[in-house]
């Protein structure tokens, strides 16, 4: 087995003290209503915290927290290509780095990235690409690293949105912002911009049907959906209505967004006095 | 003007400021810069603390995890520390395995837990040659503008401190363990190593706590770790130009106060930290208007919380640009 | 993924085309390209398909191993992908071209076929938390023609229909100690359930219309997949594809029964056919 002698490394094996909790200290997700108040098949996301323009060093940044996920994102560039095999130079290329640290998921995380991290990589790229002008980058190269320093569900959906932020703060030519929401389908109801424990299904009765979950990547002013997954089983109609909900919470999160982008817009350029 | 100085002769441009003993941020030689601090905002790590020195910015969360003891010390627990300097915060890293720097910061860090002795190895030990803790201590740094070093240790120090454990007990029954949240402990810290942070600019001028680009145009860079006892504990200085005795005393006394000033503001800020509930609630600073749906949480927090150190002094500087 | 490039004048012809529901090749919007299914191909497998889609080709082996079952779901078996982007399909799969497609498609295929209805995983397990069968089925792509997806999932869906796991009993000797046993009888085996394996349908919207299965000159009249789409689009693609998935399962069953009913007597075409 290859040694990592890159890092301090620890014993071999260590487990979480998670799963020596007795059954009864485990946590159960309510089959009716929701922890932390909300309503179950309504759009009322979790409230949004958004700032633009904290990573000194960065193009543009924003951080996100949306209950008690939290997450920041960096964009560098344009800069000048580092892959110059490529065939298409006529427009720049979006890169997408999706990073969880170790200290923030339930289960602490591995160093090197998994392949759930490659994953939402992907689809934080399909879903941004859409939103970027990138024919304006000739020959360029954008970075998009997202970090997520807590994960309490949904973070692929709000990475989607931090990461857009970001490229907008970074002043790089977008056709609309991009936002994300997801859903936790549980049977005839919904939970929208689940929490990790509504997310991760421990809520589950057994052989309901319509199990699944639903991110959607909107582009609000244009009214284009740049990014839509869905894992699960679901009825036609349920998806269609899931990914409705879903639309509906992007645009409950546009105003909060706007906000954010004007203030850094301020900062950067305070209006003259007169 | 000044622009173009700078970008052109980033090096005389810092000069003409040391000339008059100030910095272009507005700093003394000597001065640190706002280190505001944030403890506990993570509740999925055991312990976790955020560092702002200036725009230097460090996350550290701690957690803890069961695993059996090593076998050449049966009655010692493990303490993991890594320091990850991602993409993100910089663009002079890259992604992937961690670079020379990050590995450096790690062993740093390593050194200085080992030899200063903040937490008691045998204190994580559950029961001797069955079962211990593993902590854990990921040091991220999320926006890199200098002065790595200190950072990491402030950040590590804080959240060691508010680490809070569940009670595990081996089962005599069944020989497996059992964990009760209900029944929580800290750590015992028994040291407070802080760092100061050097560089040596053209062999003789030394300056303190020193930003990205300070570091890039110094020509040595020193980093001095003294506990609350005022005792040296580490003294880190990877080559660069050689420095007087007399110089070295100097910045070991400014090491000295400076961990006076940084143990005062952990303290404040522990105490402005709730009383320790398993879950904690930072306080909302209201909301915005226009929309129903925003919330204020980590960042307000940080510059509610923070208790400011040294105020610039910028008038100097401004001078000085006013010349240029 | 390969790609081709496309001119302006050639992108109105197909679009145009599209728009009257006859595209290049003669197919209308919801029509597969020729698709040719030859199952039972590689011998040293325990399931194994061919499915060619246009000039797409794709392989797949399944072999199954004893396992032990993932500590979450002690009472089932599990699936794990792997495809192989080998350079034999394009050129630009050389050296580690082909990885970032692989896990795509490993990704996708893992969270498709890794549903409840799907195949019954707990009839691939032996004994509870102790032993189960992991089906690890390899993905070959032998020649990229656009619809990968689509392509592939039929092929996983013909493998596993051809799979046949060996029967295990077993045996407790006095210590209570398992041991277990494989049956002698080559022919005493297990099939497993494929009536709902999904397939997977692409649609891909070329101007103002959506097609089923398009062809790498088509994909690039689509902003080469990558742009976004409007939400009415999205849900009539989604009913077009469940409507297409449905007219795809019937006849590929069909298809599957019929060539297992030749049973020896079915001449066997292999790779040169």
């Amino acid at each position: 087995m290859p040694v990592d002698t890159k890092r301090v490394r620890g014993p071999d094996e260590s487990q979480s003290p998670l799963i020596f909790l007795p059954k009864s200290a485990q946590k159960v997700v309510p089959k009716e209503g929701r922890e932390d108040g909300r309503q179950r098949g309504q759009t009322d996301v979790r409230p949004v915290f958004a700032r633009c323009g904290l990573v000194s060093q960065a193009k543009g940044s924003a951080y996100i927290e949306a209950g008690n996920t939290k997450l920041m994102c960096s964009v560098y560039g344009p800069r000048e290509i580092e892959r110059k095999d490529e065939t298409d130079m006529k427009s720049g290329r979006l890169f997408c780095d999706f990073r969880f640290a170790p200290f923030s998921c339930q289960k602490r995380g591995a160093w090197i990235q998994g392949s759930e991290e490659k994953d939402f990589s992907l689809a934080l790229l399909e879903s941004l690409r859409p939103g970027v002008c990138l024919h304006k980058y000739p020959r360029s190269q954008i970075e998009v690293n997202v970090m997520v320093l807590e994960n309490d569900g949904s973070v692929l959906a709000h990475a989607v949105t931090c990461a857009s932020l970001a490229l907008a703060d970074a002043g790089i030519e977008m056709y609309d912002l991009v936002l994300g929401c997801s859903l936790r389908q549980d049977g005839a109801t919904y939970l929208i911009d689940p929490t990790f424990p509504e997310e991760s299904g421990s809520c589950v009765a057994d052989n309901a049907e319509n199990q699944g979950s639903v991110t959607v990547a909107l582009l609000p002013s244009l009214n284009q959906v740049s990014g839509l997954q869905s894992d699960g089983e679901m009825g036609e109609e349920t998806l269609v209505d899931a990914v409705r909900a879903c639309i509906e919470g992007c645009h409950k999160l546009y105003p909060v967004v706007q906000q954010a982008l004007i203030k850094s817009v301020r900062r950067k350029a305070p209006p003259p006095e007169n | 003007m000044a622009a173009g100085f700078k970008t052109a002769e980033p090096l005389e441009y810092h000069r003409s400021f040391l000339k008059e003993n100030c910095r272009p941020d507005g700093r003394e030689l000597g001065e640190f810069r706002t280190t505001t601090l944030n403890i506990g905002s993570i509740s999925t790590a055991d312990g976790s603390s955020l560092v702002k020195i200036g725009n230097t910015t460090v996350i550290c969360g701690i957690k803890g995890e069961l695993a059996s003891p090593p076998a050449d010390a049966p009655n010692k627990g493990y303490i993991v520390p890594n320091v990850d300097l991602p993409p993100l915060c910089s663009s002079r890293f890259r992604p992937g395995p961690p670079g020379e720097q990050a590995q450096a910061a790690s062993q740093f860090v390593a050194d200085v837990i080992e030899s200063s002795g903040v937490i008691q190895r045998e204190d994580l030990c559950i029961e001797k040659g069955k079962l211990c803790w593993v902590l854990y201590c990921d040091i991220m740094c999320l926006d890199y503008d200098g002065n790595l070093l200190d950072a990491c240790l402030i950040a590590l120090l804080a959240a060691l401190k508010h680490v809070w454990l569940p009670e595990v007990t081996i089962s005599k029954d069944t020989d497996l363990a059992e964990v009760n949240t209900d029944k929580k402990q800290h750590l015992s810290i028994a040291k407070h190593p802080i760092s100061s942070s050097f560089a040596v600019f053209d062999d003789s001028i030394v300056i303190v706590d020193p930003t990205a680009e300070e570091e890039s145009l110094s020509t040595a860079m020193m980093t001095v770790v003294t506990d609350e006892e005022d005792r040296l504990c580490t003294l880190h200085k990877p080559g660069g130009t050689s420095l007087s005795g007399e110089k070295l005393q100097d910045c070991i006394s400014r090491a000295v106060t400076r961990n006076r000033e940084v143990s005062k503001l952990i303290n404040t800020v522990m105490h402005s930290v709730k009383p320790q509930n398993s879950i904690q609630q930072l306080p909302l600073l209201g909301t915005l208007a226009r929309s129903s749906c925003v919330l204020t949480r980590v960042w307000e927090a940080v510059e509610r919380e923070m208790v400011e150190h040294s105020k610039p002094q910028g008038s100097s500087a401004r001078d000085l640009f006013d010349k240029l | 993924m390969a790609t081709v490039q496309v001119s302006e004048a050639e992108k109105v012809y197909i679009m145009h085309g599209v728009r009257d529901d006859l595209r290049v090749d003669g197919r209308g919007c919801e029509d597969y390209r020729h698709m040719e299914i030859e199952t039972d191909v590689v011998s040293n497998t325990d399931g194994s398909a061919k499915v060619t889609l246009g000039h797409t080709a794709i392989l797949v082996g399944i072999k199954a191993e004893i396992g032990k079952p993932r500590p979450m779901v002690a009472d089932e078996g599990f699936l794990e992908f792997f495809v192989d982007c080998s350079a034999n399909a394009t050129p630009e799969f050389e050296g580690r071209g082909g990885d970032e497609l692989g896990t795509e498609l490993s990704n996708t295929l893992y969270k498709v076929f890794n549903n409840r209805n799907s195949i019954d995983l707990r009839t691939l397990c032996i004994s509870p938390g102790e032993h189960c069968w992991v089906l690890y089925i390899d993905v070959l792509l032998l020649q990229c023609d656009g619809n990968l997806f689509d392509a592939i999932s039929v092929a996983v869906k013909a493998a596993l229909f051809n799979t046949r796991i060996p029967k295990v009993h077993i045996s407790e000797d006095e210590e209570g100690g398992k041991e277990i046993e494989l049956s002698d009888d080559p022919y005493d085996c297990m099939r497993l359930n494929v009536e709902n394996v999904p397939c997977i349908v692409t649609l891909c919207k070329v101007g103002h219309r959506h097609v089923v299965d398009a062809t790498l000159l088509e994909k690039a009249c689509s902003e080469g997949g990558r742009g976004s789409l409007d939400p009415e689009s999205i849900f009539e693609m989604t009913e077009t594809g469940k409507r297409v998935g449905k007219a795809l399962h019937a006849p590929l069953m069909e298809v599957l029964q019929k060539e297992e009913s030749l049973g020896k007597k079915r001449q066997k075409v292999g790779f040169l056919g």
